[in-house]
């Protein structure tokens, strides 16, 4: 609405009508697509592409499941992206994301701890917590190392490097438990770790999206300042912003949307890097704009995702995680060719 | 007129964690005024700036922004009272012109980030005033150097602040848009009264527009006054290490500061040559700066490995060397006298003294045997480890004889000017 207003102030200058028109015009396609993409995926299944039975009690179960399925797979795509798209603003880095800042892997510790140690309703409840406290205890290990030596704001390559090495220590720590662990045990932490986007008990699926929802809302609460951010912590500060505040506001919500993401799903990779990019560079770097678009991306193409990997190589289920990078890579990267000017210019 | 102090420094002293760069500065600027701070590169003028915007904290004393301190305003309340224009912005991210100028009102807008109609009228007056309106559309990236720098101002200007700082921001700016910016600038002073801090590079260009100077030299403020009063030529030339003329224009009244060319015509006329008496690096300055003047150098004895040694070998300076780690020899030291008889003038680096070099000071006693003037450097007292004290005793013997002292390199070069042509 405001953008319209103030096309009007400028209204000499067709040019700046056009291209608002024109974005106008991709916002309405690009939903119009991922509606699309959601009803396909409704419809994909083992057996191919059509609509099962409603009225048998097999149809509307199979139905009910992909539908759950649905929800797992956006409510995990848009936690992942979202969170890549506030990491790669606020350090300003095009490779910035959860798993490069060892937050994923944090996250994922803390959840196979708890998958090891508990069973039933309590581990399903404090699965994301556990994630996400580790999660937070991991960044702020990463933030200490990184910040020796410097005095005050450690650099974004400091902070890069020792994410990667505690990253790898996670892992590390991971297989070492899987490796000691009972076969039962194993078995359920490879599997989550594999990322399937098999629905988890309701009552995680509620908590999640209460969560979800809650860092999205803040996430763009903040966007503005995200935008601010983008010209460095120092400009920000001089155009009157808690420039410190807000990163560690800003990280610790990134942070929650990772662990979101893997204790619902596991670790899924790629989609938290490589969402943000394409969605910049189809939308543009504003941030007002770029978070709910990138979190309805993600979510539509981890959905989709999935609706691949439950249907190639059917009865077979490929890891989601697999289906994400193999798929969707090529075709993201024929995206960012075309349109790299207009996502990340470094 | 109204003259309230816009910006106060009251005894501040600010730096960064092992490094202190600002000591104990004072000042006082008003509002309205035009003010230049000038000083050569690492005085302090960066750190200054943050230290005014509330980026550093200053290790003691405080900085006031229209009589509070600016530790306690709020940061939207300090946007609002101060805008600063870095040297360089840069965005990682494909925005758009006009979106980069927005930022300049995110302080000011509500909870939403909804800019109101104020800010988007803003936001137009600042880019028609920095005169890239046209560009609103392009991404910020493939702008030109300066073309970025007027978004730049732009985006300040848009935060429609009291004070503006502007750290070297105009250095990259065409001819045609430098004069542009300062105009709009000196407009703003005007008839915003809005008060302009200037990082600047260009003494003459300061000199015409400013009200005040603010001079700095390694973290200290050394003067503080107008044009005239600080724009003068052994002050300047002493805090800029070279030789610096101001001249008054007879047209415009105008003060002109210039140097460099004066030391580029000089350099072709000279024909004179210079042994340096130096070691363990105490040579490397002098060497450089006799380059530059357009003396010829020669130096020894040094020992090989010696920096000096390895300074003149990459200067392409004739030296005479002895073996590493050895006490100076009478065969080199026969080299050297050659080397002495050939040149106009002997100088003496900040060099120390020990048993092995002491021989070297009879390199100057021959000079001044031939009536070559011999410069020594100040302080051989604190620099003499031989028994005795022998090189000091030498050394006043030398000044006895005629031997000159110098303390700071400008002093020298000033001094070596004032040498008769051969």
């Amino acid at each position: 609405m405001k953008r319209l207003k103030h096309s009007a102030v400028c209204a000499d200058n067709s040019f700046t009508t056009q291209s608002h028109s024109r974005a106008s015009l991709r916002m309405l396609l690009f939903f119009a697509a991922l509606m699309a993409l959601l009803a396909l995926s409704m419809l994909l299944g083992p057996s191919g592409i059509g609509i099962p039975d409603v009225e048998s009690p097999s149809g509307s179960a199979i139905l009910s499941l992909r539908f759950s399925r649905l929800l797992m797979g956006m409510m995990t795509g848009a936690a992942l992206s979202a969170s890549g798209v506030v990491f790669q603003a606020l350090l300003r880095n095009p490779l910035a994301e959860p798993y490069v800042l060892g937050v994923s892997g944090g996250a994922g510790l803390g959840a196979t701890l708890t998958i090891l140690a508990g069973t039933g309703v309590v581990a399903s409840y404090s699965l994301p917590v556990v994630a996400f406290l580790s999660a937070v205890v991991t960044l702020m290990v990463v933030y200490g190392i990184a910040s020796q030596g410097s005095s005050g704001q450690p650099s974004v390559y400091s902070l890069i490097l020792s994410g990667v090495i505690v990253s790898s220590i996670c892992s590390s720590i991971i297989m070492f438990l899987v490796s000691t662990a009972s076969v039962e045990g194993m078995h359920n932490v490879i599997w989550w770790m594999l990322g399937s986007l098999q629905p988890v008990s309701a009552g995680q699926q509620l908590l999640s999206a209460v969560l979800l929802f809650g860092a999205l809302a803040g996430i763009w609460l903040l966007s503005p300042r995200l935008n601010a951010l983008a010209l460095g912590r120092e400009m920000a500060h001089y155009q009157g912003l808690h420039a410190d505040l807000v990163i560690v506001i800003g990280l610790l919500f990134a942070t929650l949307l990772a662990a979101i993401a893997v204790s619902l799903s596991g670790m899924i990779g790629f989609v938290g890097l490589i969402v943000p990019h394409v969605m910049r560079a189809i939308f543009g770097p504003d941030h007002r704009k770029l978070v709910p678009l990138a979190a309805l991306g993600g979510g539509v193409f981890l959905v989709l995702c999935d609706a691949v990997a439950r249907t190639l190589l059917a009865p077979v289920e490929i890891p989601v995680g697999v289906v994400t990078a193999l798929a969707g890579g090529p075709f993201f990267l024929i995206i960012l060719q075309r349109r790299m000017k207009q996502a990340w210019i470094a | 007129m109204m003259q309230h102090d816009a910006m106060t420094f009251r005894n501040v002293s600010a730096g960064y964690k092992q490094r202190k760069v600002l000591n104990n500065v004072s000042f006082t600027v008003r509002e309205g005024e035009f003010v230049s701070l000038i000083g050569p590169n690492g005085c302090g003028k960066s750190t200054l700036l943050k230290t005014a915007a509330a980026l550093l904290k200053p290790l003691s004393g405080k900085v006031e922004l229209f009589g509070q301190d600016v530790q306690h305003i709020k940061p939207a309340l300090r946007a609002s009272l101060l805008g600063v224009v870095p040297q360089k912005i840069e965005s990682p991210m494909a925005f758009t012109v006009d979106q980069i100028v927005m930022n300049g009102r995110i302080s000011s807008m509500g909870r939403w980030g909804t800019p109101s109609s104020v800010d988007h009228d803003l936001v137009e007056r600042s880019m028609i005033y920095t005169d890239v309106l046209d560009l609103r559309e392009r991404f910020f990236t493939e702008l030109s150097g300066g073309e970025q720098q007027r978004v730049a101002l732009a985006m300040v200007l848009a935060q429609d602040p009291k004070i503006i700082m502007l750290d070297e921001s105009i250095s990259h700016l065409d001819i045609n848009h430098r004069q542009e910016v300062l105009q709009i600038l000196m407009n703003l002073n005007r008839e915003k009264q809005m008060t302009i801090l200037l990082v600047s590079h260009d003494l003459t260009l300061s000199a015409g527009i400013s009200d005040r100077f603010l001079l700095m030299e390694a973290g200290t403020l050394v003067k503080a006054g107008t044009p005239v009063e600080v724009l003068e030529p052994e002050v300047l030339s002493r805090v800029y290490n070279c030789d610096l003329h101001v001249q008054q224009d007879p047209y415009t009244g105008y003060l002109q500061v210039t140097g460099a060319i004066d030391s580029l015509r000089r350099r072709q006329k000279l024909n004179r040559s210079v042994h340096v008496i130096a070691g363990g690096g105490s040579g490397i300055e002098l060497y450089r700066r006799l380059l530059i003047e357009g003396y010829d150098v020669t130096t020894g004895v040094l020992n090989r490995l010696d920096s000096d040694a390895e300074a003149a070998r990459a200067l392409n300076i004739p030296a005479v060397l002895e073996q590493p780690f050895s006490p100076v020899g009478s065969d080199t030291i026969a080299q050297a006298l050659k080397m002495v008889g050939d040149s106009d003038i002997v100088i003496l680096s900040q060099v120390p003294f020990g048993s092995g070099n002491l021989v070297n000071l009879t390199l100057a006693e021959a000079a001044l045997n031939s009536v070559k003037p011999v410069f020594l450097a100040d302080g051989i007292a604190t620099r003499d480890y031989t028994e005795g004290k022998a090189a000091l005793a030498f050394s006043t013997r030398l000044m006895q004889s005629g031997a000159k002292v110098w303390h700071s390199m400008s002093e020298l070069m000033t001094h070596l000017q004032q040498q008769p042509d051969r």
